[in-house]
């Protein structure tokens, strides 16, 4: 995602006060910083992804596991609005926070995956409670997290099929009934007639 | 048959006072008895005053000395739909396996065909018992795409409605953990309590749950004439009522018995787990986003954060307790530097025009149909923005793409990690414990499943 220009206006003018620290942390996991609305995001390859959450959580002391999920940008889009942007590149992106207990540091984690077979390693034997967001993540959006030990499903019931946060899936209660307000009450009145204006 | 009705019946004797007493032969209870050679931390075990590790596990036990015990997902004390699978050796749970998802409506993907000011009527509806923390985070987070700074007053009318939405929510905490344990007045006196908060916000908001009234921009109305006798009220019945819970609870042995040593979560499985809010600060974790990361500017105000020390049921409720208080301290400070001004932005792609300007203006009228069916564009972009809930952290990640809708929203649910500590608080503990153990992590199913 690109930022927009007032935001890298913004950047220039005062570091963040993290700025320092996520460069150092970037380096260490191999990942590449972005500072962008007051959000410190370190974007790593899939291969450092646990190896990235380990030194994090060992060596930055950032033990405090906060919430993992995915982006989807797709082109295909059955509900809400299609990307503005059309150079996005189609993928699925995982998003992981991570931060301190005691300095108030908080590091996004994110990593982009595979849009037809997204496929990442477990982070259940570095932070015990990625286990739920795993599961959350693998049935919305179709993720293989490897080495979860136990990636049923977490919301959905056992017969269900396919992903419901993948922007290609259709909000079906909204196929079958309209947004209210969206169905006119009474029938709009015919167009008037051009062919005799004003009569 | 004819045989059992010529049988003579067995003769019972009746004792009449005052004639010789018979001798009772003592009751046999079975496996119940308690028997008299127990020691008295054997009798502090069962009665759940200790918990200690050394529980003999007998590693041969065969399936048939376990069993697996279904909860819910309608058990009264489950605190909605939550389903629960405990496997039991005799009295003791081994494991738990929470089962979620009886809520679940898609919250996330309702969000996606929402514009970014309809919004918060979604998120609103997930915590349901602290609406205006879900408000809050959305629209810090539209907030911060739009690069926009709210009014002062906004500011503190934020503050001042989400200190008094943490005190109702932890009323309804302690009512239902009062009620789990057997303590039913304390469910009356939560409740009721809680309602002279409610009575307040539906005053100003129009509603008592699910308000929609922090939004993007600022609030939705100014605080109603007269607010400010209305708070005070509160401010000086409310803690002359905590005082009383503190007589009915806190030295109550029996609330005392049922609720030290139960439910431990250290510290490195909190955090590890995710787990926030009172669970974490009764572990002793000195976390709390107020402090750490301030919004909403709760840093000009001067407050305490309660810690516990044992990580058990009684040091959440205390902390609960305690956080009561600082939160009405909050409450007291906005109160009285209350600032002038507006209580939403000046600016005409966020807010709409004033109500008079309306009735005079074709296009204020104009600007004011756009803004609520189209909606206004929010730079693309993506944060995450996190609030302090009764709960915990409560945060929104919120991505942009340049169009009226949020391309995705997720909210980081603290009920949902919390209650996935759940296990670890009741491993190796007693089954009698349990109800206490769920209601002291307070988890709100509507905020785990969303």
């Amino acid at each position: 995602m690109t930022s927009s220009p007032s935001d890298t206006e913004q950047a220039e003018q005062v570091a963040h006060p993290l700025q320092d620290f996520a460069d150092e942390l970037a380096g260490a996991v191999g990942g590449t910083v972005e500072i962008a609305f007051d959000s410190v995001k370190v974007s790593v390859p899939a291969e450092n992804w646990v190896q990235a959450h380990l030194t994090a959580r060992d060596d930055y002391d950032l033990v405090f596991f906060s919430f993992l999920s995915a982006i989807d940008w797709a082109r295909d889009v059955a509900v809400g609005d299609p990307l503005a942007d059309e150079e996005v590149e189609e993928r699925i992106e995982v998003i992981s926070s991570v931060a301190d207990v005691s300095e108030g540091k908080r590091v996004t984690f994110s990593c982009d995956l595979d849009h037809a077979t997204p496929t990442i390693d477990s982070l259940v034997e570095v932070y015990a409670g990625a286990n739920w967001h795993e599961r959350e993540a693998a049935e919305m959006f179709g993720i293989d997290f490897r080495g979860h030990p136990d990636l049923t499903l977490l919301y959905l019931p056992d017969s269900f099929e396919g992903n419901p946060l993948r922007k290609s899936f259709p909000l079906l209660s909204r196929e079958v009934k309209p947004w209210p307000g969206k169905v006119d009450v009474e029938a709009m009145p015919e167009k008037p007639s051009t062919e005799n204006p004003g009569a | 048959m004819t045989d059992e009705k010529t049988k003579t019946p067995e003769t019972i004797d009746i004792w009449v006072a005052g004639t010789e007493e018979p001798q009772f032969s003592p009751t046999d209870e079975g496996a119940q008895e308690i028997g008299l050679d127990e020691s008295e931390s054997r009798l502090d075990e069962q009665f759940g005053r200790v918990v200690s590790d050394d529980y003999v596990f007998d590693e041969d036990a065969t399936d048939d000395e376990r069993m697996i015990v279904n909860m819910g997902p309608q058990h009264p004390s489950t605190h909605g739909v939550l389903r629960l699978q405990i496997e039991l050796e005799g009295e003791i749970i081994r494991r738990t396996k929470p089962i979620i998802g009886y809520l679940h409506t898609g919250m996330e993907k309702t969000a996606e065909v929402l514009t970014f000011g309809q919004g918060t009527t979604n998120v609103t509806r997930m915590d349901y018992l602290s609406p205006l923390h879900e408000e809050l985070a959305y629209s810090l987070a539209v907030e911060r795409l739009l690069d926009v700074e709210v009014p002062e007053r906004a500011s503190a009318i934020r503050v001042l409605m989400t200190e008094l939405n943490r005190v109702a929510s932890h009323l309804v905490a302690l009512a239902t953990n009062g009620m789990d344990v057997g303590a039913l007045s304390m469910m009356v006196y939560g409740f009721r309590e809680r309602e002279s908060i409610l009575s307040f916000f539906e005053k100003t908001t129009g509603l008592r749950m699910n308000h929609n009234y922090i939004r993007p921009g600022g609030v939705a109305a100014d605080l109603p004439p007269g607010w400010k006798d209305d708070v005070a009220g509160l401010l000086e019945t409310l803690p002359v009522k905590f005082e009383q819970y503190d007589d009915l609870l806190k030295e109550n042995p029996v609330w005392t018995s049922r609720t030290r040593g139960v439910g431990i979560i250290t510290a490195e499985e909190a955090t590890a787990y995710g787990i926030t809010g009172p669970a974490l600060r009764a572990s002793g974790v000195d976390w709390d986003i107020r402090k750490a990361m301030p919004y909403s500017g709760i840093d000009r105000y001067e407050f305490d954060v309660p810690l516990g020390e044992n990580g058990d049921v009684y040091d959440r409720y205390r902390v609960r307790v305690l956080e009561m208080y600082e939160s009405l301290k909050i409450v007291e400070q906005v109160m009285d530097s209350m600032p002038k001004g507006d209580y939403r932005i000046d600016d005409r792609k966020v807010t709409p025009p004033p109500r008079a300007r309306i009735d005079e203006s074709m296009e204020a009228l104009i600007h004011h149909f756009k803004l609520f069916t189209e909606g206004f564009k929010v730079p693309a972009g993506e944060t995450y923005v996190a609030v302090e809930s009764p709960r915990g952290e409560l945060g929104c990640y919120l991505v942009s793409d340049g169009n009226a809708r949020p391309y995705r929203m997720h909210m980081r649910g603290p009920s949902f990690a919390n209650l996935q500590g759940l296990p670890i608080a009741m491993a190796d503990s007693l089954m009698a414990d349990t109800i206490a153990t769920i209601a002291s992590m307070d988890p709100v199913m509507g905020d785990v499943d969303r």
